[in-house]
């Protein structure tokens, strides 16, 4: 009677236990599917170099360069001065972009000294403009397939 | 001696609560291990549901400079606060050892910030010779990347 209670039964049973270990694993996946999408991501952006007071050449102006600028006092986004709606709706600024690009695809319009399509978008902003704006246009100049995005540093209006 | 025998092969009563302990006891080391990664820095309202971010994983790394500008006032590189005179020395003294293709710095700034105060912050960066900016935003969730 000793022996048995003690044993924990008669017969000696071989199989494991494994429930307490699929628990553990379902909670694992579980926090991992969790934690997967908090992935953090960012826009790539380039800045030009210092200006040198010294280095007065004047920079000879690429004119395949497209600025995007935002006006402050209308939230009106501009694609080399031209209206391309406004803050609220990227909409036509990436359409105009992407026409843009894929127009230069077909002719074949390449980055000075290489065979990659001159793709360079600036952006221009005023001091005072929400960073959120800001990034919603990078957002869409990104999407439309500008790369590099360039933020322009340099004489920005208040 | 048989209401002990009785505890083994007949009616057992008792809850058994090992498994979820054992449960317990996981969950509670994995928050310990996912607590820090996860709240690195000060918190900033970033940009969020942006269709075309690259995802980076380099930004959660310990290596990696993030500045963070939670609002106009005050700039962080990771919990401590530096004036916009002292960020220059102290990007320049993380960046002293990274490879030429690693010379990015990350900016995690908040929605509400001024452009501005975001565009002094970059300026000081490039007088330490980076010219790669990472502006953080989150990614909206279930967006099928855009093809480039």
């Amino acid at each position: 009677m000793g022996m048995s209670s003690g044993g924990g039964g008669d017969d000696a049973r071989p199989n494991i236990n494994v429930t307490p270990l699929i628990d553990v694993l379902l909670v694992l996946l579980i926090i991992f599917m969790v934690i997967t999408p908090l992935k953090p991501s960012r826009f790539e952006a380039k800045v030009p170099a210092e200006p040198k007071p010294e280095d007065q050449t004047v920079a000879k102006p690429n004119p395949l360069t497209l600025v995007i600028g935002i006006n402050k006092s209308d939230n009106v986004i501009t694609l080399n001065n031209e209206p391309s709606g406004d803050i609220s709706d990227t909409t036509e600024l990436n359409g105009k972009l992407s026409k843009i690009f894929k127009d230069r695809e077909n002719n074949g319009v390449f980055r000075e000294g290489t065979n990659e399509v001159e793709k360079t978008v600036f952006i221009k902003s005023p001091r005072s403009v929400r960073y959120g704006n800001v990034v919603k246009v990078i957002d869409a100049a990104k999407t439309a397939g500008a790369q590099p995005i360039g933020l322009q540093i340099d004489d920005l209006s208040e | 001696m048989a209401v002990q025998v009785g505890g083994t092969s007949e009616f057992n009563s008792e809850i058994n609560v090992t498994p979820m302990v054992d449960v317990m006891l996981v969950l509670l080391i994995i928050f310990m291990i996912v607590t820090p990664l996860l709240q690195q820095g000060v918190s900033v309202n970033l940009p969020r549901d942006m269709i075309s971010p690259d995802e980076d994983g380099d930004i959660a790394k310990d290596t990696s400079v993030v500045i963070a500008i939670p609002d106009n006032f005050n700039f962080y590189i990771g919990k401590e606060a530096y004036p916009i005179d002292a960020l220059g020395e102290k990007v320049k003294n993380l960046m002293k050892d990274k490879p030429p293709e690693k010379r990015i710095v990350y900016i995690k700034s908040g929605v509400e910030v001024d452009y501005g105060r975001v565009v002094q912050a970059i300026d000081t960066i490039r007088k330490q010779d980076v010219d790669k900016i990472g502006l953080v935003a989150d990614k909206k969730k279930d967006q099928t990347p855009p093809k480039s």
